[in-house]
């Protein structure tokens, strides 16, 4: 339990670091949204801004957690020994991947809701249940700060990471029903889509803001836990392997 | 404090440290000496819980050490190669941070962190960011962090490597303050002054084993003789003559470039018996041997790739 209180305090010190880039990837996401919102005409009986709005503020969510958990963690474990120095002080790795999630949450939840607010100024969110939103944000930022960080601990470089980005965040971002309805999508790469699970979170975030609720998105909720729970013990053996070398 | 019985650490196929006893007892200072990758931090790290032993037993504070072993970690404060500082956070942050990640209470942690701090002459620069410091209170630092656990066995490793000689004399200083309070410490240096200066016992290690062990004084005079005379500029020839002039009355002779080293425990005698043989040149200079020397008598004085 005091370990717990560590990790709120080590995020706390963290959060101030971490605040300063966070507008950056908002104001990209924003000026995307705008700017191919002039030429396109409705979609799935939205208009284009309103459809992809929610499915950026996934993508957000998702970013916001990415780029902190493959370069940041990759530092705090090559570069500048963050981690070695927490296994010195007498915190095991369980504990440490742990803080790294629960902070990952809480950082897709504020960069989501900032997000969220910022759809909200624009007239874009339609249903009371986006306030429900700070939960499934959380969820995701766990969720996808696992793969990230399994795999900064296993990469021996900066490109690797990039690979990481370009090809799973990067296609994953194109096709999972961000910028259009997957139902055109020839079958096997529907099929694909279906299995990523930022589609399932765009999906749950998409049918929240604009109030469409239906039972689909009880099986998308429960794919959503279920890679959250599946992944989240990946990054620790990895983990303690390279903190033991 | 530390018994160690034939520890062994293997990288791959590679043996980093094969075969290591040593005994460190409480409230002493217990050094590891030896050349760059002799095995010394991976012996530390060991011993810290850092890294699990491949075979061998370590008992620390009468504890198995394994990298699981959290309450024996808490027991213990590290000081490693690398400064390992967040840069992102303050001194002060620095230290309190660790000090939670110890198990102390926000307010404990405050405190403590204020004391070490001033304890290690930080006070001043509590606010400070930790880019902007200088590699002596970098290192400084990073032992009031390691005291954030009221350590009772405290382990540096190289804790004064780059620093300039007054900061090395204030960590001295702070180390001997620490035996003082009762802290065991185990350090391991390149600098032979250091470990003379500050251990009670000290190993030399080379390629994971142990060459020699004992106080300074008993190295010295074990391995080279008490005191050295250093006759510079003299021929192969020259040299020849004198070691058969001397025999048995020398400990030991060695040429270094052109100049020779005489080491014995009795010098008078060695300085007479030259004298007579008209063999003792001007200048010649007298001194007390160093563990630099039985450093370098043990390690070699040629450098290796
Ligand atoms: N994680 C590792 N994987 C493989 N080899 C390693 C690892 N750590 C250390 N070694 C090797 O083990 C040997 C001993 O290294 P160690 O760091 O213990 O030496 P050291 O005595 O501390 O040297 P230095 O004075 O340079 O710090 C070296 O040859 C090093 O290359
Ligand atoms: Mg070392």
């Amino acid at each position: 339990m005091v370990f717990r209180r560590n990790f709120l305090a080590w995020t706390k010190y963290y959060r101030s670091s971490v605040l300063l880039n966070f507008g950056e990837p908002l104001t990209n996401l924003l000026a995307l949204g705008f700017g191919l919102g002039a030429y396109v005409a409705k979609m799935s009986g939205v208009p284009f801004i309103q459809f992809i709005g929610p499915g950026l503020l996934a993508v957000t969510a998702m970013n916001a957690v990415t780029f902190d958990m493959t370069f940041e963690a990759y530092d705090r474990l090559n570069q500048n020994g963050i981690y070695q120095s927490m296994v010195t002080a007498p915190l095991t790795v369980g504990q440490i991947v742990a803080g790294e999630y629960l902070w990952e949450g809480v950082r897709s939840l504020l960069y989501g809701t900032i997000f969220l607010i910022v759809l909200l100024l624009l007239g874009l969110v339609r249903s009371w249940w986006a306030l429900v939103l700070p939960l499934p944000l959380f969820v995701t930022g766990v969720l996808f700060s696992a793969p990230a960080l399994w795999v900064a601990a296993r990469a021996s470089n900066h490109e690797q990471l990039f690979y990481y980005l370009t090809l799973v965040i990067t296609p994953m971002f194109m096709f999972s029903g961000v910028f259009f309805p997957i139902g055109r999508l020839p079958g096997p790469v529907r099929d694909m889509v279906e299995i990523t699970p930022l589609y399932h979170v765009v999906n749950l975030v998409r049918a929240l803001i604009l109030g469409r609720l239906r039972p689909g998105l009880i099986g998308d909720s429960l794919w959503i836990l279920a890679y959250t729970v599946g992944l989240a013990f990946l990054p620790v053996r990895v983990l303690r392997r390279r903190l033991a070398e | 404090m530390v018994v160690a019985q034939g520890i062994v650490k293997r990288f791959g196929d590679f043996e980093a440290v094969r075969g290591i006893d040593l005994t460190v007892e409480p409230g002493t200072c217990f050094a590891l000496l030896g050349p760059n990758g002799a095995g010394k931090s991976t012996t530390i790290r060991m011993i810290c819980c850092l890294t699990p032993v491949t075979s061998g037993r370590l008992e620390v504070l009468g504890q198995p050490a394994h990298p699981g072993n959290r309450a024996l970690k808490r027991e213990l404060g590290v000081v490693s190669q690398e400064d390992y500082l967040d840069p992102s956070l303050t001194v002060k942050e620095n230290v309190e941070l660790h000090g939670r990640f110890y198990g102390l209470e926000f307010q404990q942690a405050r405190m403590r962190a204020g004391e070490w701090l001033e304890f290690m002459q930080l006070g001043t620069k509590a606010n400070a960011q930790v880019r902007t410091l200088s590699g002596g209170m970098r290192r400084r630092l990073v032992i009031a962090r390691a005291l954030m656990g009221s350590p009772r066995l405290l382990i540096l490793d190289e804790p004064t490597t780059g620093l300039d000689p007054q900061a090395r004399i204030v960590v001295w200083t702070k180390v001997r303050e620490l035996l003082g309070r009762g802290v065991t410490v185990l350090l391991t240096t390149h600098y032979m002054d250091e470990a003379e200066r500050l251990a009670d016992q000290l190993v030399v290690i080379d390629q994971g084993r142990i060459l020699r062990r004992g106080t300074a004084p008993d190295l010295i005079e074990g391995v080279v003789g008490r005191d050295c005379l250093e006759i510079p500029a003299c021929a192969p020839h020259q040299t020849q003559w004198i070691a058969s002039t001397l025999g048995e009355e020398a400990g030991s002779i060695e040429r270094q470039g052109d100049t020779v080293l005489v080491f014995s425990n009795n010098m008078d005698g060695v300085i007479e018996r030259l004298r007579q043989a008209c063999l003792l040149p001007s200048p010649y200079y007298r001194r007390r041997a160093s563990l630099e020397d039985v450093f370098l008598r043990l390690i070699g004085r040629d450098l290796r790739e």
